[in-house]
C-alpha cells in the first residue's frame, strides 16, 4: 500500500527532504506554534460560524422583537447546540492568536533573529500580526450589537480621518459612512474570505522560507555540533510535540471559552440611539489610550489639508509600523546569522525591546486615564517616561549582572538532541 | 547617424560587427529591435489605460451613493422634535427637569409626522437649563431654557449619552471628551477637536421647535 502510494508520489523523497527537518529543542520556540494552532482553530470554528452566520441589518422578527438579521443570526448560533461555546472559542483564539503572535515577535527581538537572511520573514511576520489585528477587528464588528456597532463606529471614523483619502478609503470598506445597508456584508466578505486567505498565504510562506532558511541555533549547538543543524526532525518527534501542544492550547481555549463567554451580545442588545461605554480590546487599548491623551487643540494644517487630533492618533501606530519594517536593516553586518544571540550580550537591544513593552504598557495604563483620574500631564509622563525608565534599568541590570567582560556560558544541550547533518 | 546607431547597439556586438565588415546588419537589426520596443511600449500603454479605466470606473462604485430618504433628511425650521426612545412623544418644555441629564431626541416633520430617526446624525440632545445660567452665545439658539446640541461627538462619532451631574457636563463615554451644554456645547475636557453643533429652537405656541438646520458639520468629518 505504501510502496504503491511511493512510487507514484515519491513519498520517501518528501518525506527525506520535507519531514526530516529539523526542529531546534527550546523552551522559547513554541509561540510561533502556537500563533498556527489558533490560526487554524480560527478557520475551523469560523466554517461553523460562517454557515450559520447572516451577513446584513435587514430587519428580522425573531421571538417577537425587531431586530437586525447579523444580531438575530448570532442569536441564533448561540441557541445551537455547543454554538456559544464555538462562538466563545473562536473569540479567545484570536486573542490567544495576536498575544501569540506579538510574543513571538518580541523572541525574535531578544534573540536577534530577525538579522540577515531572515529579514523577510521579520516583514512577513509584522504583516501577518497586523492582519491578524484587522481580522479581530472586522470580527468584532459582524454580531451588530450595540458595542460592537459603536467600536465600529469608532473605527469607521479613525479610518476616515486619514488625510485626503480618508473618507474615501473607510467608505470602501465600510461600505459607506458606517453603519449603511452595505457595512455589514462587506466586512463580512473581508473577514471571512479575503483576510483570511492573505494570512493564509502569508503563514504559508512564512512557513517556507523558515524551511529554506532553517531555524536560527540555540546557543548550545555551537557547542556540541558547531556548523550543524542540531535538532528533533519534524516526523515524527516534533509532529507528536506539535500534537500534544495543540491539544494543551485546545483544553485552555475551551476552558477560556466555557468559563468566559465570548461578547454577551444578548446582554448588550441591537445598536440603540444611545452609545455604551465602551473600551476596545486590550490589543487596541494602547491605541485607545493615546486617542483619549491627545488634547482638542492639536490640529494640524499641512499645505490646505486638515490633520485633526483623530488622524495624530493613527500616526502612532504607523510609526511603530515603520519602524519595525526598517529595524532589521540597521544590522549591517554582512555575515549569515545562524545561532541565537543571547539577550543578556546585548545590554541596549534588549533595553529599547523592554523600552517597546514599556511603551505598550504605559498607554494601555493610559486608557484607564478616566477611572485612575490621571491629568493629561501625568498621562504624558508616564507614556514617554516609562520606555526611558525600561530602557535604561534594563540596559543597566544587564550591564551589572554580566558585565561587559564577562561571557555568559552556554546552556548545556537538552538530552535526546539527534545532530542532523546540514546547513 | 549610422555612427550613433552602431554605438548605442551595446559596444561589444557593434565592435565584433565593424570588424567583420557588417556594420549595415547591426543597423536593420537595431532598427527592428527599436520598432519592436515602439510597438511595446504602445501595447503597454493602450492596456493600462483601459486597465487603468476599468479599474477607476469600478473602484469608483465600491463607495456607496449616499441617498436621503425622508428618515434622513437633516432637521428643518418648524421640525417638533420626539423623544428616541419614545418616538410618539412630541417634546414641551415640561418634559424636561431644569439642570437634568439631557435628553435624546429626534426632529419630526410636522406636516407628513415622519420622525427623521433614519441617521444617527440627526440625533440631538436637549436639555433645559435656568436661562440666567446660558451664555450670552447660547442664549439666541434657546427657547425657554431649552437647548439642543447633535449628540454625535466630534471625536469619534460616538453618541454623548452620559452626564457629569457636578459639572453639568455633557460626556461621551468613548474617548470621555465633555461639552458645557450652557455655553454653545464648548468643548471642557477631552480630544474632542470642535464643539458639539448647535441646533437652534424656538418657542412655538406649547412645543419647542427647530428654528434652523444644525449650525456646524455633524460629526468627526
Amino acid at each position: 500500500m505504501l510502496r504503491w502510494f511511493d512510487e507514484r508520489l515519491a513519498l520517501k523523497r518528501f518525506y527525506n527532504k520535507f519531514l526530516r527537518k529539523a526542529f531546534p529543542v527550546h523552551h522559547s520556540f513554541f509561540l510561533g506554534e502556537i500563533t498556527l494552532f489558533a490560526f487554524v482553530t480560527l478557520v475551523l470554528t469560523g466554517i461553523f460560524l460562517s454557515i450559520n452566520f447572516e451577513p446584513s441589518i435587514r430587519m428580522v422578527t425573531q421571538g417577537g422583537q425587531k431586530l437586525p438579521a447579523a444580531y438575530a443570526s448570532v442569536r441564533f448560533i448561540d441557541s445551537l447546540p455547543f454554538g456559544m461555546v464555538i462562538r466563545s472559542i473562536h473569540h479567545w483564539a484570536a486573542n490567544v492568536m495576536i498575544a501569540a503572535a506579538f510574543l513571538h515577535m518580541v523572541r525574535i527581538l531578544l534573540t536577534g533573529a530577525y538579522k540577515k537572511p531572515r529579514e523577510i520573514n521579520w516583514i512577513i511576520g509584522i504583516c501577518l500580526l497586523g492582519f491578524s489585528i484587522f481580522a479581530a477587528f472586522t470580527g468584532y464588528s459582524l454580531p451588530f450589537d450595540a458595542f460592537s456597532a459603536t467600536a465600529t463606529k469608532i473605527g469607521y471614523n479613525i479610518a476616515s480621518s486619514l488625510p485626503i483619502i480618508g473618507h474615501w478609503f473607510a467608505g470602501v470598506f465600510f461600505g459607506g459612512q458606517f453603519p449603511t445597508e452595505h457595512s455589514i456584508p462587506r466586512l463580512n466578505a473581508i473577514h471571512i474570505l479575503w483576510l483570511p486567505l492573505l494570512l493564509g498565504v502569508l503563514i504559508v510562506g512564512h512557513v517556507l522560507i523558515m524551511y529554506l532558511q532553517k531555524h536560527t541555533q540555540p546557543r548550545y549547538a555551537e557547542k556540541v555540533a558547531p556548523g550543524k543543524i542540531l535538532g528533533v526532525p519534524f516526523f515524527p518527534q516534533q509532529a507528536l510535540i506539535m500534537a500534544v501542544l495543540f491539544s494543551f492550547f485546545l483544553g485552555v481555549v475551551a476552558i477560556l471559552a466555557a468559563v468566559f463567554i465570548a461578547n454577551p451580545i444578548e446582554v448588550f442588545g441591537p445598536p440603540g440611539p444611545s452609545t455604551p461605554e465602551v473600551k476596545p480590546e486590550w490589543y487596541f487599548l494602547w491605541i485607545y489610550g493615546f486617542l483619549q491623551m491627545i488634547p482638542s487643540d492639536w490640529n494640524l494644517s499641512v499645505i490646505g489639508v486638515e490633520i485633526g487630533p483623530q488622524f495624530l492618533g493613527l500616526v502612532v501606530p504607523i510609526l511603530v509600523v515603520i519602524l519595525g519594517f526598517i529595524f532589521p536593516f540597521l544590522d549591517v553586518s554582512r555575515r549569515k546569522f545562524r545561532y541565537l544571540e543571547l539577550p543578556s550580550r546585548f545590554p541596549w537591544r534588549t533595553g529599547a525591546a523592554m523600552g517597546v513593552i514599556g511603551f505598550f504598557m504605559a498607554s494601555t495604563l493610559a486608557a484607564y486615564r478616566n477611572d485612575l483620574g490621571l491629568s493629561m500631564a501625568l498621562s504624558w509622563v508616564i507614556v514617554v517616561g516609562t520606555p526611558l525608565l525600561f530602557t535604561v534599568v534594563t540596559a543597566g541590570i544587564i550591564r551589572l549582572a554580566y558585565g561587559p567582560k564577562k561571557r555568559a556560558l552556554p546552556a548545556a544541550p537538552a538530552p535526546g538532541v539527534r545532530v542532523q547533518r546540514g546547513g | 547617424m549610422r555612427d550613433d546607431n552602431v554605438k548605442s547597439a551595446g559596444a561589444g556586438a557593434a565592435a565584433a560587427a565593424i570588424s567583420r565588415g557588417e556594420a549595415p546588419q547591426a543597423e536593420s537589426e537595431e532598427l527592428i529591435r527599436r520598432r519592436r520596443f515602439l510597438q511595446a511600449g504602445v501595447g503597454v500603454g493602450i492596456a493600462l489605460t483601459v486597465g487603468g479605466i476599468s479599474i477607476l470606473s469600478v473602484t469608483s462604485s465600491l463607495h456607496p451613493i449616499e441617498k436621503t430618504t425622508p428618515e434622513t433628511e437633516p432637521p428643518a425650521p418648524g421640525d417638533k422634535l420626539v423623544f428616541a426612545d419614545e418616538q410618539t412623544h412630541v417634546l414641551v418644555p415640561s418634559d424636561l427637569q431644569i439642570g437634568a441629564a439631557p435628553q435624546m431626541v429626534y426632529p419630526m416633520d410636522p406636516k407628513t409626522k415622519v420622525v427623521k430617526g433614519g441617521t444617527a446624525n440627526n440625533l440631538a440632545l436637549v436639555g433645559r437649563f435656568d436661562p440666567a445660567n446660558l451664555s450670552a452665545d447660547t442664549k439666541p439658539h434657546a427657547a425657554g431654557g431649552v437647548v439642543a446640541y447633535s449628540a454625535i461627538c466630534t471625536h469619534l462619532g460616538c453618541t454623548v449619552s452620559l452626564w457629569d451631574p457636578k459639572e453639568e457636563w455633557m460626556h461621551c463615554p468613548c474617548h470621555h471628551a465633555r461639552f458645557d451644554p450652557r455655553n454653545d456645547a464648548k468643548v471642557m475636557e477631552g480630544p474632542a477637536p470642535r464643539p458639539l453643533p448647535v441646533l437652534p429652537l424656538k418657542m412655538d405656541g406649547n412645543d419647542v421647535v427647530v428654528a434652523a438646520g444644525f449650525l456646524s458639520p455633524i460629526g468627526p468629518q
